[in-house]
């Protein structure tokens, strides 16, 4: 996690005239979460969360810019988002699926999903299909562990998975059918 | 009256009165509760006849409650709050764990998916009890859909008087005197199983990466931005209301009495079972059943009809029950009678007799291998060794002797007081002591003797 650490000193951030962080978003920031926290820095992860909506990751320059509206230094930001599994210092696929290997659904046979799911976009976990629509990671418990195996597509849960549903799943993203929902939180038998 | 073993007493849900659940209600009729629906069913009355108390004999019902935190530590949450200091001019906060990231572990997830209100009637309740100004939510990543019906659930809260200027705690009416304002907030955290300790919850919430704090000083008296801090479960929270409304003693006819002179296991529990069985779910049941009783006549049996082997009693930290250990009664005492660190989340994952249980230690020592904070050398050196051993044994490229290093690595880690900062590492180490220990005969089975070289000298 966090504490594998590398060099970064002498890197280059890219940069681009346009600000990341559009003004509706900073006036977000700046007038619904910053006066929610005592401290400045409380809406990190709040300023965070939009940069990583709606890019799909958090470009160096974001950061920088996150650090300018809260005052407090790059560095800071550059700790916290290392940190975290959800924020993305690179970019990713279009889309995210994200399948549960935990125990609960490890042991309800969610590494035949996985491997199904390698099998239909031909890549291994951690990796992102060369058409950018998917990247496949695997999380541990997301907490539907009653009806395992489950992943996330996106924000949407998909639960009581099997290996032909992992496959159809992916078809209709594909083909534009997929209704977003997901499963939600009703067993569906 | 108390009861000294489990009975079924139960005539309707608590916790799920609202969430349609077998055996009092069918799971196809499950929506999001509103605030209307939420009051025309008796919703914040709790916090209504709370304001009309002191806030200290708010305290006093749920200390003499005994409610034990649901987040797994089982700590009794009335005499938690009693730690606070005495109110001054700055902010008090209180700390929502709905963190919810231990395997197995799918109550608090429900609970926010279709009755809101129920938490932030125990969030309002708790808040007028301690004198605290400010809540936040701190809901896990994952949990888009989730922290997206809070969100909803607060505007109306807020629009309706509960939180805010205008909130229920802050009028004249209330018996406390004095006028605050209440202020809820949802903070999504990002993925990391850390921060539900609740010392790194405070850190997430500052906007820190998740390393746990070395307590002293508690939260109590030193958590969020340096002010005093009551971190509660979401499952805790929402057992509020009953209290209040009906009564400790109402409260303490569900559950069992100590069977080993411990304290009490009151009131009812929500049990996520997951794993080998007919019907996995979460089910609110009292505490004290029979694990047996509850697979068995609530989960429909096991799938397949196939044997019971082991089950984790709630959420991987607490280590495996046996096979010989399916009658075990899930309640507080669990751990002092079956070799496990304690009831946990209360969420049974269940195993047959087909699982490769060095399988299971090696999926549970990765997950501590991804998780660990990385800030004491056992835990993050330990947790990384265990699994790459793991993976050894389950591969058939291990000898006999690399069974005891593994024993002593997940020993090692945590039991010795002063060298990890947070249960992280225990829960390590009990998961994979209790494993290797009582499934020692197929670990056995999938090394390689180690021979040692003898020579014999002769002369
Ligand atoms: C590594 C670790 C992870 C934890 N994860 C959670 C969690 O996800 N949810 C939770 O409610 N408590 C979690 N806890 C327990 C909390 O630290 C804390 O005891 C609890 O939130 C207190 O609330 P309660 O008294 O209402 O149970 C965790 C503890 C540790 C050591
Ligand atoms: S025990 Fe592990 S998880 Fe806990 S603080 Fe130490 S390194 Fe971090
Ligand atoms: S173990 Fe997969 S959702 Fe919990």
């Amino acid at each position: 996690m966090a504490w594998i650490t590398k060099n970064s000193a002498g890197m280059k951030i890219e940069r681009r005239d346009e600000p990341y962080l559009t003004p509706a978003m900073r006036d977000e920031l700046i007038n619904t979460h910053l006066p929610r926290y005592e401290v400045r820095k409380g809406a990190l992860f709040p300023a965070l969360h939009m940069i990583q909506h709606h890019y799909g990751w958090i470009p160096h320059q974001a950061m920088l810019e996150i650090a300018e509206v809260l005052g407090i230094t790059p560095a800071e930001v550059f700790d916290t988002v290392t940190f975290y599994e959800e924020y993305w210092t690179k970019p990713k696929g279009e889309n995210l699926l994200a399948v549960c290997r935990s125990i609960a659904c490890e042991f309800c046979d969610a590494t035949a999903c996985t491997e199904a799911i390698k099998a239909k976009l031909g890549i291994d976990v951690g990796e992102t299909t060369p058409d950018n629509k998917f990247t496949l990671v695997e999380l541990e418990c997301i907490g539907s562990c009653g009806t395992a195996p489950a992943a996330l597509f996106n924000e949407d849960l998909h639960e009581n998975l099997t290996p032909q549903r992992c496959v159809d799943l992916i078809e209709q993203i594909r083909s534009g059918a997929y209704q977003p929902g997901g499963t939600g939180a009703v067993k569906d038998e | 009256m108390p009861k000294k073993t489990w009975e079924n007493t139960l005539t309707e849900h608590v916790l799920l009165k609202r969430i349609p659940t077998a055996p009092f209600g069918n799971i196809r009729d499950r929506h999001v509760v509103g605030y209307d629906e939420y009051v025309k069913t008796g919703g914040y009355e709790g916090l209504r006849k709370a304001v009309t108390m002191a806030p200290k004999d708010v305290t006093e019902e749920v200390k003499a409650s005994v409610l034990r935190g649901r987040g797994g530590a089982g700590f009794p949450t009335g005499l938690k709050w009693t730690f606070l200091p005495a109110p001054d001019e700055g902010h008090r906060y209180l700390a929502i764990n709905a963190d919810e990231s231990e395997p197995g572990t799918f109550k608090d997830r429900l609970l926010m998916d279709f009755d809101p209100h129920l938490m932030l009637e125990g969030i309002a309740i708790c808040m007028y009890a301690c004198r605290l100004d400010r809540a936040y939510i701190f809901i896990r990543g994952e949990y888009h859909h989730q922290a997206h019906v809070l969100e909803e659930a607060l505007k109306e809260a807020y629009a309706n008087g509960i939180f805010g200027e205008k909130g229920l705690i802050n009028r004249g009416s209330n018996a406390s005197g004095d006028a605050f304002v209440a202020d809820c907030y949802v903070h999504r955290g990002a993925g990391a199983y850390i921060c539900g300790e609740e010392t790194a919850l405070l850190e997430a919430i500052e906007g820190n990466r998740g390393w746990p704090r070395i307590k002293p000083p508690f939260p109590a008296v030193k958590g969020l931005f340096g002010r005093p801090t009551i971190i509660n479960n979401v499952e805790t929270l929402c057992h509020l209301p009953f209290i209040i409304e009906r009564g400790a003693a109402a409260f303490a006819e569900q559950g069992v009495e100590s069977s080993v002179g411990g304290p009490p296991s009151f009131g009812t529990k929500l049990m996520g079972v997951s794993g080998h069985v007919n019907k996995p779910g979460c089910y609110e049941l009292e505490l004290g059943i029979p694990l047996r009783t509850l697979v068995e006549e609530f989960c429909g049996g096991m799938r397949n009809g196939k044997k019971f082997k082991g089950a984790i009693p709630g959420g991987v930290s607490m280590g495996i029950l046996g096979p010989d250990q399916y009658e075990a009664e899930l309640d507080f005492d669990i751990g002092r009678k079956y070799n496990v660190l304690g009831l946990g989340t209360a969420g049974p994952t269940v195993f047959d007799e087909d699982t490769d249980m060095v399988a299971v230690a090696r999926n549970i020592a990765r997950f501590y291998k991804h998780e660990s904070c990385g800030q004491c050398t056992p835990c993050r050196e330990g947790s990384g060794w265990l699994y790459q051993l793991l993976c050894r044994i389950e591969e058939g490229d291990a000898n006999t002797k690399d069974l005891d290093l593994a024993l002593e690595i997940a020993t090692s880690m945590g039991s010795m007081p002063g060298t990890t900062i947070c249960g992280l590492a225990d829960g390590n180490n009990w998961a994979t002591r209790t494993i290797m220990n009582k499934y020692r005969e197929e670990f056995e089975a999938r090394v390689k003797r180690t021979y040692i070289p003898v020579s014999i000298g002769v002369s």
